[in-house]
């Protein structure tokens, strides 16, 4: 590991408004998050030649590359699992630039998840690919939506390490504090207390409403390229420490129930291990942390996951501010996917490259490495970005 | 001619079936004859859920099954408020249960309240079957 460190850096971000109801089509929100991308990093779309994104993002490479005006596309790629996936198209991506086989990689991920479709619905299969012959084996018992998938994984982990829902609840205020003063959030002026939470009903046990991401209609896109032609773009890079992908034995794909620890951490701490390696960094090396949360309550596993503290030890971790701004380890300054919205993960990708550039609204002071991971509870990747 | 008028063209009503491929096959056989088939290596001996072709102890492509007794412990479990779903009255509970073999099953839980649903209580499998298709619940033992 560790031949990409530093060669790449994304030097772009854009995005549409984040919204129940773009009123506008998926692949126009993808090119206007691409074109916002590229005119942040100064960069033409005629220089584009490679695009990565998610297997489940309906926007299709050459499609996107049509509308933008693009001239040779030379390398596209999918990752899959989801929100998974989320990092790891900066993983793509890096490793094109630092090899030469792409110069300009844009990075996109765009839906109208909530207008058009709902994410958190229940899942139905038809096709037997080995993939939905997993998930049927689950979901014909009732097993169906995300929430009840991962509530399985951590109602264990509850259970092995005595948190509970109170401890859940410092990580919803959390994200809804820094929600409420991020003016691009959903949840923009509206932040909860801990009476909000606890009164939430019930979605999928142990998850509450409040636990929960919001399904968002919007699109995110990064421009990633070399860490040498970086140097002479309008911003300033966010140079790619590390990137990785993580799925050790038994993970599956919302399906981790037969492994040793179901709790959604291993996949996690495979990813953490590989960016510390690669970075050639610490976990006390880190300012900020981005970490996915499709269920706000998997931020602790992920803590632990990544060596923040150890196993069982997150519920202190994150008391008493220490995951907010002003806290030791600032988690989701953006309001994260429960608060400012669920873009995937892309825009998690955003907010750590604003912490990097010192443009965030909840900017936390002297940022020099920011970690940030895909979604647990499936196959998963993580990054790490650091200042020039 | 109409094509709902050829007798090709007419729909025969369908038997529901399983999403699955041909290596869950033999799994939801044993449903049909009431019993929960675990695979069982023909090589090493070494027993695994979910069902696959190849034993991941020692590659071995060779397997026959045992069926499980029925009985184990609640491993974890989810109860599902929210959004309605199919064919389940909600709040509909959900366990991970592993039974007496060493193995873990996902199944339906039935006949106990949602606030006494414990990790660790012992539960009993009963088959069932659910939208004509054979399948099973958990029970407390």
């Amino acid at each position: 590991m560790g031949n990409f460190k530093d060669k790449a850096a994304i030097v772009g971000i854009g995005a549409t408004e984040f919204s129940k109801k773009s009123g506008r089509s998926e692949l126009r929100l993808a090119v206007e998050a691409v074109t916002a991308a590229l005119a942040d990093a100064g960069v033409s779309p005629a220089e584009v030649d490679g695009i990565s994104t998610y297997t489940i993002e309906n926007n299709g490479e050459v499609d996107v590359f049509r509308n933008i005006g693009g001239r040779d596309l030379k390398f596209f790629s999918r990752t899959h699992y989801g929100g998974g996936a989320a990092c790891a198209p900066i993983l793509q991506a890096a490793m094109a630039v630092a090899t030469g086989v792409a110069n300009v990689v844009v990075c996109y991920r765009a839906m109208n998840e909530r207008s058009e479709y709902r994410f958190g619905k229940p899942l139905q299969f038809a096709v037997p690919t080995t993939e939905n012959a997993m998930f049927y084996y689950q979901t014909l018992h009732g097993l169906q939506t995300p929430a009840a998938l991962i509530g399985m994984m951590m109602r264990r982990y509850m259970h092995e390490t005595g948190t509970t829902s109170e401890d859940f609840a410092n990580v919803a205020i959390a994200a809804r504090r820094h929600a409420a003063t991020n003016p691009n959030a959903f949840f923009y002026g509206k932040p909860i207390t801990r009476e909000d939470y606890m009164n939430s009903r019930m979605i999928a046990d142990p998850f509450r409403l409040l636990d929960c991401c919001q399904e968002s209609d919007g699109g995110v896109a990064v421009v990633i390229t070399s860490a040498e032609r970086a140097r002479s773009l309008r911003q300033k890079p966010a140079l790619i420490r590390a990137a990785a992908q993580g799925a050790p034995a038994g993970t599956g794909n919302f399906m981790s129930y037969y492994r040793d620890d179901i709790s959604p951490t291993d996949e996690v701490r495979l990813v953490g291990e590989q960016l510390y390696d690669t970075a050639r960094l610490t976990p006390a090396d880190i300012q900020v942390a981005v970490l996915y949360d499709h269920f706000g309550p998997t931020v602790l596993p992920s803590l632990e996951g990544l060596g923040f503290c150890n196993r069982g030890e997150a519920k202190d971790f994150i008391k008493n501010g220490n995951i907010e701004i002003g806290g030791a380890l600032p988690v989701n300054t953006n309001g994260g996917q429960v608060g400012e919205a669920y873009i995937h993960g892309m825009n998690g990708i955003a907010e750590a490259v604003r912490q990097i550039r010192g443009t965030a609204v909840n900017q936390v002071s002297g940022v020099e490495n920011v970690i940030v991971t895909a979604g647990a509870g499936v196959p998963t990747s993580g990054i790490i970005l650091g200042a020039a | 001619m109409n094509e709902k008028d050829r007798p090709d063209m007419q729909e025969s009503p369908q038997k529901p079936t399983h999403c699955a491929t041909s290596d869950f096959a033999f799994f939801y056989a044993g449903l049909e004859a009431d019993q929960l088939l675990i695979q069982k290596c023909s090589a090493c001996g070494a027993l695994r859920n979910p069902p696959g072709p190849m034993c991941p102890v020692c590659s071995s492509l060779e397997w026959t099954t045992v069926a499980a007794k029925g009985s184990g412990a609640v491993y974890s479990y989810t109860v599902h408020y929210h959004p309605p779903l199919a064919g389940f009255e909600t709040p509909h509970p959900v366990v991970l249960v592993a039974l007496d073999e060493g193995v873990r099953f996902i199944g339906s839980l039935r006949g106990v309240p949602i606030n006494a649903i414990r990790i660790g209580m012992p539960v009993r499998v009963e088959f069932a079957v659910r939208d004509g298709l054979s399948t099973f619940n958990f029970r407390p033992a």
